[in-house]
């Protein structure tokens, strides 16, 4: 019994990181519908933004984690105005943006290890607390594993309902050639949603970062992980990506207790095949 | 290794540019390949080329595994479930140590012997790469330019027109990725045994994307272009010999060349270099023509209390209806009365809640859209559907039935049968074409076409699939008085030869010009049916068409 609440735990806290993540890809893709595998190597250049701000310019960590997250919006904005929006205007099909996308995740990926190498980037981890609570273990970079997801959601939901160009942003996640017609601003609205976006998935790339390092290919199993994420929760929901991240991680975690660490991908691949076998919409998906 | 591209990006592009199927699993059916040689060569001593028939069959069977939720969902939902299957392919190289040597991979692969020669340079083996590629890219461009290669562009373009014409989609998708993937398998083994040493690095998703630039550099839909491709990023790298760079760097230098490529020809060329269009083939139709509208045996098609439920709404409630043969039958009602939805449930697009379709004494419930084509029946659709990519003739041509050139079998062990019918088919076209008044433009794509044009084609289209019971969704909607005029004579003409015909139409002109009887529908039952004399006369119904 403690062994599976302890489980539990560690499936929240991976959890989070996955519902970060997709979270993040969530907010792109259910704006534009842009398929962006190039989200992979932009969540890679946020935890070497953040490296590079900590290692080189000795910046405090905090405000190394804000350069990360400033790294990852700008890049995002960027991706978007040089590469897709070209494409957008053209009236280019789903699949040759994605196409496009692929190259870029490919050209950006090594890219980032020309410019900085291949060796793991590493940056001094704070002091780390371990709490007992009972039986079960949690330390402190596990709860700011969580308390990440629960503050960056919760601004998130208040900024996409309080305010006027958040619920631009969302009427255009609900239908987009609705909002195009009632006319929201749609290239304001997606340049927005990729740097927005990009800067969420920044905050997990920081605190993988602190925990393990960053490597250039970092970025292939994030992007995976988050399209998992939004495909089990539901395309289209932003609540549904959450909750398919936390569902993985649960997944994974409890998994992990039959089957050996290594395999722990392939429980992503199952749960997948399961979801879309079962209910192809995802299990918030609408209609 | 050219040779290995090329077959590898040939049997990609079969996937993404003939079947639309954009799956990113293809280094991962090369790695399963190269392993399956790997292991039983260096491990069992089993000679060539037994190890590569092996690996064939394991990867086609996991073709068809991964295929199987492909089935059901499409686009990028397919990208991530093959993208998943690329990952498992990794760990279990990386994990299942006893096996694959894990991250140490194989070493020390036997060489191909054949005939007591040792192929162990580069010279030597050349000439059976080439002759094997020859093989595989024979196989592909047979596959392409048959009957099932043009049904593959067909489901590529709209997969339920596809499904209308009764084509199989399912098997034609399981046959595909079984081909491509037992063709990477080829090259994997190949690959094996002239590098003698495989690891699970050689075979990420970043190999499907250089693979991906070659079939979009050439140009997807086109074997050939996959060639050039090839070529071209194959020698690429080498010139980036000449620039003093460390190795490491250099590789990262090529692969970001790779990305920016595919990027930069999508933008400028996205056809790529060799276009489609390119290698489509040129049919000459023999001069006889046989008849259209000889005198067919239809019968009645009855749907007795059709019912069907979307969430809490019923669309169909409780429908009986008779569409005769030998007579043009109306359907009317206002939008969203469930006429389309009576269509569906007729054709096997929709399963009825409740309730059973018949035809010629038998219960359509439970067959599959192609399967009902197949009993004499088939249906066109309110937004056309057509194979805008295909050329007007293909889009006939691809509907006529019973095409042995679907059929693989045929098309690799009897390809003399599959051409003399293919000949036939060309005559048979040709005629429903001039039927229609479209022969002149039979050579053109069918995205050229005028709107009344492309009508004309839907009629083809749907004459061409041999069924006798032929439901139009609106066929006549937004035609010009003139259009109309050369397009009403049709439909009288082929309920004259004794088919049985149904049309959804809004016009009521058209309607008592055309059809003999007239069912109205609203929410989804059925109000009144009668003559359209009689029904017009109607207050109460003119009253709930106009309201």
């Amino acid at each position: 019994m403690d062994l599976l609440a302890q489980l539990v735990i560690n499936g929240l806290v991976n959890g989070s990181h996955y519902a970060l993540l997709g979270l993040a890809f969530a907010v792109i893709f259910g704006t534009t519908r842009i398929t962006h595998f190039a989200f992979g190597p932009i969540y890679a250049l946020s935890a070497y933004g953040c490296w590079f701000a900590a290692a080189t310019l000795s910046a405090p960590l905090w405000l190394a984690v804000v350069a990360g997250i400033a790294t990852g919006a700008l890049a995002g904005a960027l991706t978007y105005l040089v590469v897709y929006r070209p494409f957008e205007r053209e009236g280019s099909p789903p699949l040759v943006i994605l196409i496009a996308s692929l190259g870029l995740f490919i050209l950006l990926e090594n890219a980032i290890g020309v410019v900085f190498g291949t060796d793991t980037k590493v940056v001094p981890a704070p002091p780390s607390g371990v709490f007992l609570w009972g039986p079960l273990v949690i330390t402190s970079a596990q709860l700011a594993q969580i308390a990440a997801l629960v503050l960056v959601a919760g601004a998130l939901g208040a900024y996409l309902t309080r305010t006027r160009f958040g619920k631009a942003v969302l009427a255009m996640t609900d239908n987009p050639e609705m909002a195009r017609v009632i006319g929201i601003d749609t290239l304001r609205v997606s340049v927005v949603a990729f740097a927005l976006g990009s800067a969420i998935a920044a905050v997990p790339a920081c605190l993988i970062l602190v925990k393990d390092g960053a490597t250039a290919h970092m970025g292939f199993i994030a992007v995976f992980m988050a399209f998992v994420a939004v495909v089990v929760g539901g395309v289209g929901s932003l609540r549904g990506a959450v909750a398919g991240g936390l569902a993985l991680g649960l997944v994974e975690s409890t998994g992990m207790a039959k089957i050996p660490t290594e395999w722990q991908n392939s429980i992503a691949f199952v749960l997948l095949f399961v979801v879309l076998l079962v209910r192809p919409r995802g299990l918030f998906g609408g209609r | 290794m050219v040779s290995l591209y090329a077959i590898l990006a040939s049997s990609f592009n079969l996937l993404i540019g003939y079947a639309g199927l954009f799956a990113l699993s293809h280094a991962a059916f090369f790695g399963v390949g190269a392993y399956a040689t790997a292991i039983l060569a260096a491990k069992f001593g089993v000679p060539f080329p037994w190890p590569m028939l092996a690996g064939i069959a394991i990867t086609a069977v996991l073709g068809v595994v991964i295929a199987l939720p492909a089935l059901r969902i499409g686009g990028d939902y397919l990208v991530i479930v093959t993208l998943a299957l690329q990952i498992i392919v990794t760990a279990v190289l990386l994990n299942w140590t006893d096996l694959t040597g894990g991250t140490d991979g194989i070493r020390a692969i036997p060489r191909v012997e054949l005939a007591g020669a040792k192929l162990d340079t580069p010279g030597t083996f050349l000439p059976l790469a080439l002759v094997v590629a020859a093989i595989c890219f024979a196989i592909a461009w047979r596959l392409g330019a048959s009957p099932f290669g043009r049904a593959l562009k067909a489901m590529r373009e709209n997969e339920a027109a596809t499904q209308a014409i009764g084509k199989n989609i399912v098997a034609m998708k399981l046959s595909v990725f079984a081909i491509a993937a037992a063709l990477a398998s080829v090259a994997g083994s190949l690959y094996a045994h002239y590098v003698t040493f495989v690891s699970a690095e050689g075979f990420t998703v970043e190999l499907t994307i250089y693979l991906l630039a070659m079939v979009i550099v050439g140009g997807t839909g086109n074997l050939v272009g996959s060639l050039v491709g090839a070529l071209i990023l194959a020698v690429l790298p080498e010139l980036l010999k000449f620039v003093d760079m460390p190795s490491d760097i250099a590789d990262k230098v090529r692969q970001m060349l790779y990305g920016l490529l595919l990027i930069v020809m999508l933008r400028l060329r996205p056809q790529g270099l060799l276009p489609e269009s390119a290698s489509a083939h040129h049919y000459h139709a023999p001069p006889e023509r046989p008849p259209v509208d000889t005198q067919v045996v239809a019968a009645a098609l009855e749907g007795r209390g059709l019912e069907r439920w979307f969430g809490g709404i019923v669309a169909v409630a409780g429908l009986d209806i008779t569409i005769e043969p030998g007579r043009i039958t109306g359907l009317i009602g206002p939008n969203g009365a469930g006429k389309t939805t009576a269509f569906n449930l007729l054709t096997g697009f929709l399963q009825p809640d409740r309730g059973e379709v018949r035809y010629r004494g038998r219960s359509l419930n439970g067959l599959k859209p192609h399967q009902i084509v197949h009993q004499g029946v088939a249906r066109s659709f309110q937004d056309l559907k057509l194979f805008t990519g295909l050329t007007v003739l293909e889009n006939v041509l691809v509907a006529l039935p019973r095409q042995r050139g679907d059929q693989l079998l045929y098309v690799y062990f009897a390809p003399w049968l599959v051409r003399r019918e293919e000949r036939d088919n060309l005559a048979r076209a040709m005629a429903i074409l001039e039927f229609v008044g479209l022969g002149a433009r039979a050579a053109d794509l069918a995205a050229d076409l005028s709107y009344a044009e492309e009508k004309l084609l839907v009629v083809a289209r749907l004459l061409a699939t041999g069924a006798e019971a032929l439901l139009f969704d609106e066929p006549l909607s937004g035609l010009a008085p003139n259009a109309l005029a050369k397009i009403l004579p049709l439909f009288k003409r082929l309920a004259g030869s004794g088919r049985t015909l149904c049309i959804i139409e809004h016009n009521l002109d058209v309607i008592r010009e055309l059809c003999d009887r007239v069912v109205f529908l609203d929410e989804g039952r059925k109000l009144a049916e009668g003559s359209s004399e009689d029904l017009m006369h109607d207050p109460e119904l003119s009253e709930r068409y106009f309201k």
